[in-house]
């Protein structure tokens, strides 16, 4: 029984494909403007790695900015109950999921049967995302990757004000300015990201096990720094983090399946 | 009918104030609910609500506010500085809240930069915060004031006896709107949440006589009219000031129907009826300062929760969503303990901050919706 | 909210802080010396403070007081009330088992004294429902009784309704989240007339109904008098404290400026304000005499006048940089309380209060004219050009104290200064007054960093030619 998700998001497109319990490919491609185009892409990129042609798969859901406008989905599902049945699906102990994506950032509850209990979403503003990280590492010339690596060799983090972006934005520059090393600025950055994000968190009422999905969630820097806020573990999750909405819809494209 | 309604809600300069104005009548805009329409309808003229739809740009506004300010009143400033409230022969600001009065000073310093924008009435109105003995009688002589100031100014007199007449035509007003809203409870609801949004909208941006005897006709065609809610989820919209049918569409389209509400500018303020026996001034003070449950109002937290309650069982809803513009500290903020305290009802809610006007979040507004959806369901 | 910072109710903290800061020049300097040691993020507010010598221990000794007094309330079976900053606190001190809290000095006292300020409590109000964009004046200590890392009040006064709707929303929050009963004063828009000053004495009077009932004893007659005549006495010399700061240079030290208000919103008419305030006029005197400058160096390089409220980030570094760059800092504008006789009321008798202890009802009068004139409730009740409003307030203290210059700076909850101050800027620009709006928090780092500011501010001193 071979199902497929596709996540359209504002900055990437993934798409994961599972047979059974196994996913057998993932992808992940940059959004273009159309949506529906995007989706075809990264669709196309996963099949052809799995060796598989859209025949083969029996049923796909979309999730998504762009989910309205895939050509290819039986169905839709918001990313926010996507990221939750992928999370689960992989962790069945997991009651809070973070996710951290390039615009935006969900914090998500579950109840003890994995029923969304309480979510909320950032309101508008790009501190706090994965854009804010990006920002940030553009302005210190770093790969973002290298930016929670950067973390770790950081002796003083400075404090960052960071409830907008583009006051955050001086504010770093005057710390080059004043030649602070890069690692603390980029420990000082990871930090006030994981601040912001924590209090969404704590707004659902985090409670254990906690996870955090999204591209940002490969950010050990920020991963390190949530689990210093919330005064607790995060648990890591076995496939990339990023995926975890599309794989959400491959499950559910996956239990339609067994119903009919 | 409902089409005219409709219009009415679209468009600022609807047909029945054109007209209004092409007989000569003046129209007085004011800010917020806290104004008794029957004093400027009992001065002969037309109460028009203030509103911010179809701003496009938002550079006249940001100009003269500040940076953290709610966007519906900036709405407004755009809007004036644009000369689109030119059909307004005069205005009230009240302070309903700090961004709308501060809207008194950023739209007449305004008006010296675009010279024509500012009405030849112009007013500022304070409302007290609390229902007490001597608020209530310190608002009664603030209304003595302001209609002294619309005699003097468009050279009216306002009787007792007019004003008595126009509170018994309101006070028919809020019965055609609690029969509206019983229809909107029922089982099977005979019109959208953004159709009773539309009539709510009009019916303060329509000569009140003109309201009436529509809503009549359509209520009595709504009694007859087949059921808009088959297999829908019934929400209930709470909070700030929303008056954007584009934004009840966003909700409605995700398989919902708003079948109640608490909103400004919705069914916030027709439940209870002025007293129109006794000293008429007097009968809108004690009304308008008693029966508000706008969150301005400090320290009755428990009586809007009551309501909200009431209203939530009466209208058999599945879910709530609270909603505030941005910078709304005052409904952001009782939206947190009303979510606690809904929540712990038994009813699942959602909160919602949004920006005043144009729907550039649509997208975002619409994933939250969906989620929201797929937990009630 | 991190797991040390539950360690500690908010209020120990604090005042366990300025136990020992209020003390650290009672004995030898070794002493004084290691106590640095323990307290590192207090000690550069200590040495900003304790550098003034008499002063800065008075201030710290009045503030130790007020939070003895609050600290002990529970043990010795008194009533804690929490109310804002805009209230008057006479009411308060005469009744025999009342302790006012203070949410907005509560906060400045963290924001001062704590390593990361009170961030983790502000954050800590969203996580439980308050708006981010509330003011953070309040955020920061509410976040604490939120929380309950706090003695708790058994009854709540709100004294911004009609003056300013966050800082009344955060108590009827609070309020309503705790269900603590809830009493709220309010405020028309205007402020000399017959009917208003009428509407502010039926107000007060049933808020002390209010206090009685909850604090099940009646207002004391013979402490109130002494507060009121102790305030007239505060009041004698606060004016002549301003009359210092007309002159050029201004013999009155930056930091003073805090001292005054700090001392008069939380203890006043109590003796230890006034002890504060006769060794603040002790110095001026000196100095006027010496004919320097209050600041360290003696010189006046510029006049500042702050048109709304000063900066209040970690460590007072807002009045040392003012300090170091000669920057005389003149009155701030809310923080004036329009007593009889005040040089800034000259021509104004309207707009002042007069304090008459003849009987219960001139003294609740004088109560209610005093408490109208409070800071914001003076200035922000009505619009900003109207008379007796802001901009008069701002232009009027700066025909006396010549400034050279204005910076705002309030907070990013503050709707009411932030819907006008674009206004006011250019009024006061056409006025020939240099005016700076500061886009930042006077309680939160995280918006805009102290270093920023001081860019920004170096960089319109720098364009604008102010003490070239």
């Amino acid at each position: 029984m071979i199902a497929a998700g596709c996540d359209v998001g504002s900055l990437t497109t993934k798409a994961v494909i599972l047979n059974n319990t196994r996913i057998i490919g993932h992808s992940i491609i940059r959004s273009s403007f159309d949506p529906g185009k995007s989706a075809s892409e990264v669709m196309d990129k996963t099949l052809h790695a799995s060796g598989l042609t859209m025949g083969d798969i029996g049923f796909c859901v979309g999730t998504g900015y762009g989910r309205d406008r895939i050509p290819f989905v039986g169905k839709t599902v918001s990313e926010i109950t996507c990221h939750a049945r992928g999370a689960r699906w992989l962790l069945p102990s997991v009651r809070t999921i973070i996710d951290v994506g390039g615009q935006d950032c969900k914090a998500i509850r579950l109840d003890a049967q994995g029923n969304i209990a309480k979510f909320i979403t950032n309101d508008k503003c790009a501190s706090g995302t994965g854009r804010f990280l990006e920002v940030m590492a553009k302005l210190l010339g770093l790969e973002l990757e290298d930016l929670g690596k950067l973390s770790s060799q950081s002796r003083n983090p400075i404090t960052l004000a960071a409830t907008c972006t583009a006051w955050s934005q001086a504010e770093v520059i005057v710390h080059l300015h004043t030649n602070t090393p890069k690692a603390d600025l980029a420990a000082g950055i990871n930090d006030a990201m994981a601040a912001r994000v924590a209090i969404l968190a704590r707004s659902v009422g985090c409670e254990k096990d906690v996870c955090m999905t999204g591209g940002v969630a490969k950010n050990i820097g920020v991963l390190e720094a949530m689990e210093r806020h919330l005064d607790m573990p995060i648990r890591r999750l076995r496939v990339d983090p990023q995926i975890i909405g599309a794989l959400g819809a491959a499950v559910f494209a996956r239990e339609k399946m067994t119903l009919s | 009918m409902i089409e005219q309604m409709k219009e009415a809600a679209h468009v600022l300069e609807n047909q029945f104030v054109r007209k209004w104005r092409e007989d000569g009548g003046k129209v007085v805009g004011y800010s917020c609910t806290f104004m008794p329409e029957e004093i400027i309808h009992a001065a002969g003229l037309l109460p028009f609500r203030l509103r911010g739809i179809g701003t496009t740009t938002l550079s006249i506004g940001d100009a003269y506010f500040g940076p953290v300010i709610c966007s519906f009143p900036k709405c407004m400033l755009q809007l004036a500085g644009q000369g689109i409230y030119n059909f307004l022969d005069g205005a009230i600001i009240t302070n309903g809240c700090d961004s709308m009065r501060r809207l008194e000073e950023c739209w007449r310093k305004a008006s010296e930069d675009y010279p024509g924008t500012l009405p030849g009435y112009y007013e500022f109105f304070s409302v007290p915060h609390k229902a007490v003995d001597y608020s209530i009688a310190f608002y009664e002589e603030e209304l003595r004031d302001i209609i002294g100031t619309l005699e003097t100014h468009f050279r009216v007199t306002v009787t007792d006896e007019a004003l008595r007449k126009s509170i018994r035509l309101y006070n028919e007003g809020r019965t055609l709107l609690q029969k509206l809203d019983s229809l909107r409870f029922s089982e099977k609801v005979p019109l959208t949440g953004g159709d009773a949004m539309a009539i709510l909208i009009a019916g303060h941006a329509l000569p009140r006589e003109q309201f009436n005897s529509m809503l009549t006709r359509i209520i009595g065609d709504l009694e007859r009219a087949p059921s808009q809610s088959e297999k829908k989820k019934r929400l209930m919209l709470i909070g700030s000031a929303s008056d954007d049918i584009d934004f009840i569409r966003v909700i409605e389209d995700a398989g919902a129907i708003i079948v109640a509400d608490t909103v400004c500018f919705g069914s916030r303020i027709h439940s209870y009826q002025v007293d129109g026996e006794g000293e008429p001034v007097h009968a809108l003070s004690s009304h308008y300062l008693n029966h508000s449950i706008c969150p301005r109002m400090l320290g009755y937290y428990k009586s809007r929760l009551a309501h909200i309650m009431e209203t939530a069982r009466k209208a058999k809803i599945d879910g709530v969503i609270l909603q505030n513009v941005r910078f709304c500290d005052l409904h952001g903020s009782e939206n947190g303990v009303l979510e606690r305290d809904i929540e712990s009802a038994g009813i699942p809610c959602m909160r919602l901050e949004r920006e005043y006007g144009p729907l550039v979040e649509t997208g975002r507004i619409r994933m939250r919706i969906d989620a929201f959806m797929e937990r009630i369901s | 909210m991190k797991r040390e910072t539950r360690e500690y109710n908010y209020d120990w903290m604090i005042w366990s802080i300025f136990n020992a800061g209020a003390k650290a020049l009672d004995g030898t300097q070794k002493e004084y010396e290691s106590l640095m040691n323990v307290i590192p993020s207090f000690r550069t507010l200590l040495h900003t403070v304790l550098r003034h010598g008499k002063p800065g221990v008075l201030f710290l000794k009045m503030l130790l007081e007020y939070l003895d007094e609050l600290m002990s309330a529970k043990r010795e079976g008194k009533k804690l009330c929490l109310g804002t900053f805009v209230t008057a606190k006479h009411i308060f001190y005469a009744f025999d088992n009342v302790v006012p809290i203070w949410a907005e000095p509560m906060t400045v006292f963290g924001t001062l004294a704590l390593r990361k300020a009170t961030a983790e409590y502000m954050d800590y109000c969203c996580e439980v429902g308050f708006t981010e964009t509330s003011c953070s004046a309040q955020r920061g200590s509410l976040g604490a009784y939120l929380a309950g890392l706090a003695d708790m009040p058994d009854f709540m006064i709100c004294g911004a309704p009609g003056i300013c709707d966050t800082n009344a929303n955060a108590i009827q929050f609070m309020s309503s989240y705790l269900d603590i009963p809830l009493f709220q004063l309010n405020f028309p828009a205007k402020l000399t007339e017959g009917r208003v000053m009428d509407y502010h004495r039926k107000d007060l009077r049933a808020m002390i109904s209010f206090i009685e009932e909850h604090a099940g004893t009646r207002i004391n007659e013979g402490k109130l008098r002494d507060l009121l005549e102790e305030q007239r006495r505060q009041d004698e010399l606060a004016s002549e404290l301003y009359d210092f700061m007309r002159l050029t240079p201004c013999p009155v030290p930056p930091i003073f400026q805090l001292f005054h208000y700090g001392g008069r919103l939380t203890m006043p008419g109590r003796k230890s304000y006034t002890a504060l305030l006769k060794s603040m006029l002790e110095v001026a005197r000196k100095n006027a005499a010496a004919g320097v400058a209050g600041t360290a160096s003696g010189k006046e390089r510029a006049r500042l006048l702050m048109c709304y409220i000063d900066h209040y980030t970690t460590d007072g570094r807002f009045w040392e940089w003012l300090d170091t760059r000669e920057i005389s800092l003149l009155p701030t504008l809310i923080f004036n309380f329009w007593h009889e006789g005040a040089n800034y009321a000259a021509g104004k008798a309207s707009e002042t209060y007069h304090i008459d202890t003849s009987n219960m009802d001139t003294m609740l009068d004088s109560l209610a004219d005093l408490n109208s004139r409070m800071p914001m409730v003076k200035q922000l009740r009505g619009p900003y050009d109207a008379p007796h409003m802001w901009l008069d307030d701002l232009l009027g203290m700066s025909k006396l104290m010549k400034p050279d210059f204005l910076v705002y700076i309030g907070s990013m909850g503050c709707r009411n200064s932030w819907g006008i101050n674009k206004l006011l800027q250019r009024d006061c620009e056409r006025e020939g007054l240099p005016t700076m709006l500061l886009f930042a928090d006077a309680f939160d780092d995280r918006v805009a960093s102290w270093e920023s500011i001081m860019d920004k501010l170096n960089e319109f001193m720098r364009v604008r030619r102010i003490s070239a």
